[in-house]
């Protein structure tokens, strides 16, 4: 495997999780969580202080990374979406205070970032998570186990949104919520479960990135709008289609340089951002509210014939 | 009709009071730092001022007055900037024979090359000013041309998708900026021709006065767009486009020319900035700053209120400034374990940013609901009829 | 059961409900009908706190329901079936029963599922399709039976019959007139289809743009002929359907 394949596979993994973590939040609360971006840098930041001061492969972290980003998650919900879910806040300004979350994030992380380069003489803002690496059949062992792993989560995901009462009870919130509260169901319950979740995904989407491109306290911000790109490519209404679609994203990008660049030159790696927005803005020309206009769920089921099913 | 003037009168001295205030501490903390350190550092804060106000308020006739989510507000500062950084100084080298091709942003010769355009600007106060007006000129164009660019997806996108698609636009002028090295260099920054050089040690301050005014100008022009027929349909669109269509106002037309305006006007800004710094580097355009934070200023100030922008971003720089004069001060201990306390600049920037969205939704000065006519001419057109 | 006090309620700022006064006995089935527009579905939300309350109290067995969330009104027993929105259109309809279900033990859901489709056997017909692939009829059907499944002790129901072609609309209005009887389930029920509702309801309200016209008896309602034909499009001389078919009345047989 081509070493840009093995980066490649890795990101489209890592953009699968982030775009999975703006949909999940998106469809439950209606918020476009822009503080994926720091989610995830944190999630990077949390593997590779791990590795560096105990040890081991950054793999063995990760739970640790899942946790706190759901802590992350918890701590913007309780502090400040759900209140303003409560007032009613447009879906805008449920933007913005994310934003603003986002920006607080920031400031923490550079200051940690300093903090340990002081410390304990490590020189985080320019990171190659790759040393921290082994190697399996000849390849990244991260180009292997990553996707491994993302695929994992969209599948327990699926358990859970289907055959488990509080994940049908999401979905049942997502679609109505007014019939779901007169059915007793919860909704803050419902809304704080998406942010865990939400939460987990975006930092352990930033701990996979930083295995694909260096890592920096601004890679979030960096690549934040390819995570949007990627849940709007993979329609805002299905938890499938937004980790679907920011694999694609990633796809697009690495195989789309590697191939334009054969064909006109090594300048296009420095247009490389450009390749996957493009299909996001050739995406929203035919369809302004995203792929949420073609039924997935039919194509799904038109393409394995199965019969039952919604659409998550 | 009596108790609603009573109403009327009553709000309007209380939000009155709340501008007045804040133009109170503004004044108070400007005192301060002049007398504590003097006027180079009021002179600063002044043209940080009048740069982002200008943008606050450029932002302020999409978002506040049309109901655009700009998040792409770089983009047009940018355009103004690099059409600065790219032009003038090229065709001033066409002039003096020297190169003015790609060849003129490469790192080799354009550091020659300004130079000995200033020499020529210092010469003329004529050409000085024409540099000026030429370069406001031409970033107000660029800046219109990204705006009308804009225009044709803010039209089919909403909301929150259009306000991402305005943040990724941004960002790739930038990355263009920073791959063409013909444009403005590239990586490496270039320099810009200095047109103030002409007044040799006043230089600062004339650019501050310059650029202040050109503000003062700006802020009331929009007043009057603001109070102008074009300035209601504008508020029309934003509270619901579909009752202004049926009214017959063209909703297509006036968005776009909203945005033609704000863009024009941020990329005034971005013009006059890279004249300032005399240098243009697509880097020093991040969106944090050219973006983010004027929507904390305009946020904090009040959406729809000029008052409340120029409040708001009086009031932040400031705060900025101070942050990074006192930083040893203020912020040794942070600074005992290696933190740099730049850093807080940007939680700074997040708790503003939370803080209004959470507590005072409609900011410092809240806009206005303005009757069309003034009280006395509907008076007067009661006590005709009768 | 249902006591309603001087109820101000609507949505945002917009007011729809002025001064309601509505006494809901326990037991019974009381009919609240009116034109369109009248504010019936807004009684019914703000009673489920989903409509916002300006003022007045609203009081379900000597507790006010004040401040209450919605789910948590369903876990005290009161069921809500609306009219739009009234299935989970993208769940099956064994999804659908189990969220229904939601706060009743995993044992007792599925006996009250089964049950359920012994009542409506169409969806034990349908148990894996999903809701919204129903008819209308199928789908309210679906409908009553969520609303059933949490063994409510007061049923709020949406204008039932809307939609539903006659012969279905008169099973199910004969379903409600069964829950009351065998189930003593207490009912407030908004309809369009006004006489047939008055005709197995107890206690009736006449509500004309957000305020009480009349209050009383149902029977004493349908000899109106004034309030009758000005608000309900009933004329009372004409033969109905209904009239012909006649199923028993309460009280007899």
């Amino acid at each position: 495997m081509a070493p840009w394949m093995a980066s490649g596979l890795i990101y489209s993994s890592s953009l699968a999780l982030l775009a999975g973590s703006i949909t999940i939040i998106n469809i439950t609360t209606r918020t476009f969580n822009f503080a994926v971006a720091s989610m995830a840098t944190f999630g990077f930041y949390i593997a590779f202080t791990c590795v560096e001061l105990y040890g081991g492969y950054p793999y063995q972290y990760y739970p640790l990374v899942a946790l706190f980003g759901s802590f992350l998650g918890l701590v913007c919900y309780f502090g400040l979406n759900r209140h303003l879910l409560r007032r009613k806040a447009a879906d805008i300004t449920l933007m913005m205070s994310t934003l603003g979350y986002d920006l607080l994030l920031l400031s923490f992380i550079q200051m940690y970032v300093d903090y340990l380069s002081f410390t304990y003489r490590l020189f985080p803002r320019r990171v190659t998570m790759n040393i921290y690496d082994f190697e399996l059949f000849g390849v990244r062992a991260a180009a292997i186990i990553l996707p491994i792993v993302a695929l994992a989560f969209l599948v327990t995901l699926h358990i859970f949104l289907t055959r488990t009462k509080f994940g049908i009870a999401m979905r049942a919130t997502i679609e109505n919520p007014v019939l779901a509260g007169a059915s007793g169901i919860n909704s803050d319950r419902v809304y704080m479960v998406a942010w865990i979740i939400g939460g987990g995904m975006a930092s352990l989407g930033g701990a996979f990135m930083a295995m694909a491109i260096t890592g920096t306290p601004v890679m979030g911000m960096y690549t934040i709008p390819l995570m949007f790109a990627g849940a709007i490519l993979g329609g805002l209404n299905s938890l499938y289609g937004g980790m679907i679609g920011g694999f694609l994203i990633g796809v697009t990008e690495y195989a789309g340089v590697f191939y334009l660049s054969q064909r006109f030159g090594p300048w296009v790696q420095g247009y490389r951002m450009a390749i996957p927005l493009m299909l996001m803005a050739v995406t929203l020309l035919f369809f302004p509210r995203g792929l949420a206009g073609i039924p997935l769920g039919k194509v799904w089921r038109g393409l394995t014939g199965k019969k039952r099913g919604a659409s998550l | 009709m009596k108790s609603d003037n009573n109403m009327m009168s009553g709000l309007k001295n209380l939000s009155e009071r709340r501008e007045i205030w804040v133009a109170l501490v503004i004044v108070i903390l400007l005192t301060y730092l002049l007398i504590s350190r003097g006027v180079p550092i009021i002179m600063t804060i002044f043209i940080d001022f009048a740069v982002f106000a200008i943008i606050t308020m450029s932002l302020n006739v999409e978002v506040g007055y049309s109901g655009v989510p700009q998040f792409g507000r770089v983009a047009a500062v940018i355009a103004g900037a690099f059409a600065v950084g790219a032009i003038p100084g090229r065709l001033l080298a066409m002039y003096m024979g020297l190169p003015f091709g790609l060849d003129y942003a490469s790192d080799a010769i354009n550091f020659k090359i300004v130079p000995q355009i200033n020499e020529l600007l210092a010469s003329s106060f004529l050409l000085s000013v024409g540099f000026i007006l030429f370069s406001i000129i031409i970033a107000a164009l660029s800046g219109a041309a990204i705006g009308w660019l804009i225009s044709r997806p803010a039209i089919r996108l909403k909301e929150a998708y259009l306000g991402i698609s305005l943040l990724a636009f941004g960002d790739f002028l930038m990355w263009v900026g920073h791959n063409w090295s013909g444009l403005v260099g590239g990586s490496v920054p270039i320099y810009v021709p200095d047109p103030f050089r002409f007044f040799g040690g006043n230089r600062f301050t004339v650019i501050v006065m310059v650029i202040f005014v050109i503000a003062v100008l700006i802020y009331f022009y929009l007043q009057k767009v603001v109070h102008s027929p074009f300035g209601r349909s504008m508020r029309m669109i934003r509270d619901n486009d579909v009752s202004a269509a049926a009214a017959g106002i063209d909703v297509v037309k006036v968005r776009t020319q909203s945005l033609v305006i704000g863009s024009a006007l941020a990329a005034v800004a971005g013009g006059l900035y890279v004249i300032y710094t005399g240098t243009c580097t697509a880097f020093g355009f991040q969106k944090l700053t050219w973006t983010f934070w004027p929507w904390a200023f305009m946020m904090l100030g009040g959406i729809g209120s000029n008052v409340g922008v120029l409040l708001g971003v009086f009031l932040l720089t400031i705060l900025r400034t101070m942050i990074v004069i006192y930083r040893s001060q203020w912020f040794g201990f942070l600074m005992a374990v290696g933190i740099d306390p730049l850093w807080l600049e940007f939680t700074l920037l997040g708790a503003v940013i939370i803080g209004v969205i959470l507590f005072m939704p409609h900011g410092l000065v809240p806009e206005r609901i303005e009757p069309m006519l003034p009280g006395k001419n509907v008076k007067k057109i009661i006590d005709r009829r009768q | 059961m249902l006591k309603i006090n001087n109820l101000n309620s609507g949505y945002g700022k917009l007011q729809i409900l002025f001064d309601l006064n509505i006494d809901v006995p326990e037991k019974g089935i009381t009919v609240v009908v009116g034109p369109n527009g009248a504010g019936k579905t807004t009684l019914l939300c703000s009673i489920m706190g989903i409509a916002k309350v300006f003022s007045g109290d609203i009081i379900v067995e000597d507790k006010s329901l004040e401040g209450e969330t919605t789910h948590n009104l369903a876990k005290q027993g009161i069921s809500y079936v609306p009219q739009m929105g009234n299935v989970f259109a993208e769940l099956s309809v064994m999804d659908n029963l189990q969220m229904a279900g939601y706060l009743t033990p995993k044992a007792e859901a599925n006996e009250k599922a089964e049950s359920m489709t012994e009542i409506f056997p169409v969806l034990k017909k349908f148990i894996k399709r999903k809701a919204g692939t129903l008819s209308g009829g199928e789908r309210r059907m679906l409908a009553i039976a969520m609303g059933l499944m949490k063994k409510p002790k007061l049923m709020l129901l949406d204008e039932l019959s809307t939609d539903l072609a006659p012969i279905i609309a008169e099973k199910v209005m004969m379903e409600v007139a069964r829950l009351r009887d065998e189930l003593g389930i207490t009912i407030l029920m908004v309809e369009q289809m006004a006489q047939r509702a008055l005709e197995i309801g107890d206690t009736a309200y006449l509500l004309v743009s957000g305020e009480v016209r009349y209050a009383g008896k149902a029977d004493d309602l349908l000899n109106e002929p004034q309030l009758c034909s000005m608000y309900l499009g009933i004329k009372p001389e004409e033969e109905t359907i209904a009239d012909v078919e006649k199923p028993p009345l309460k009280g007899s047989e």
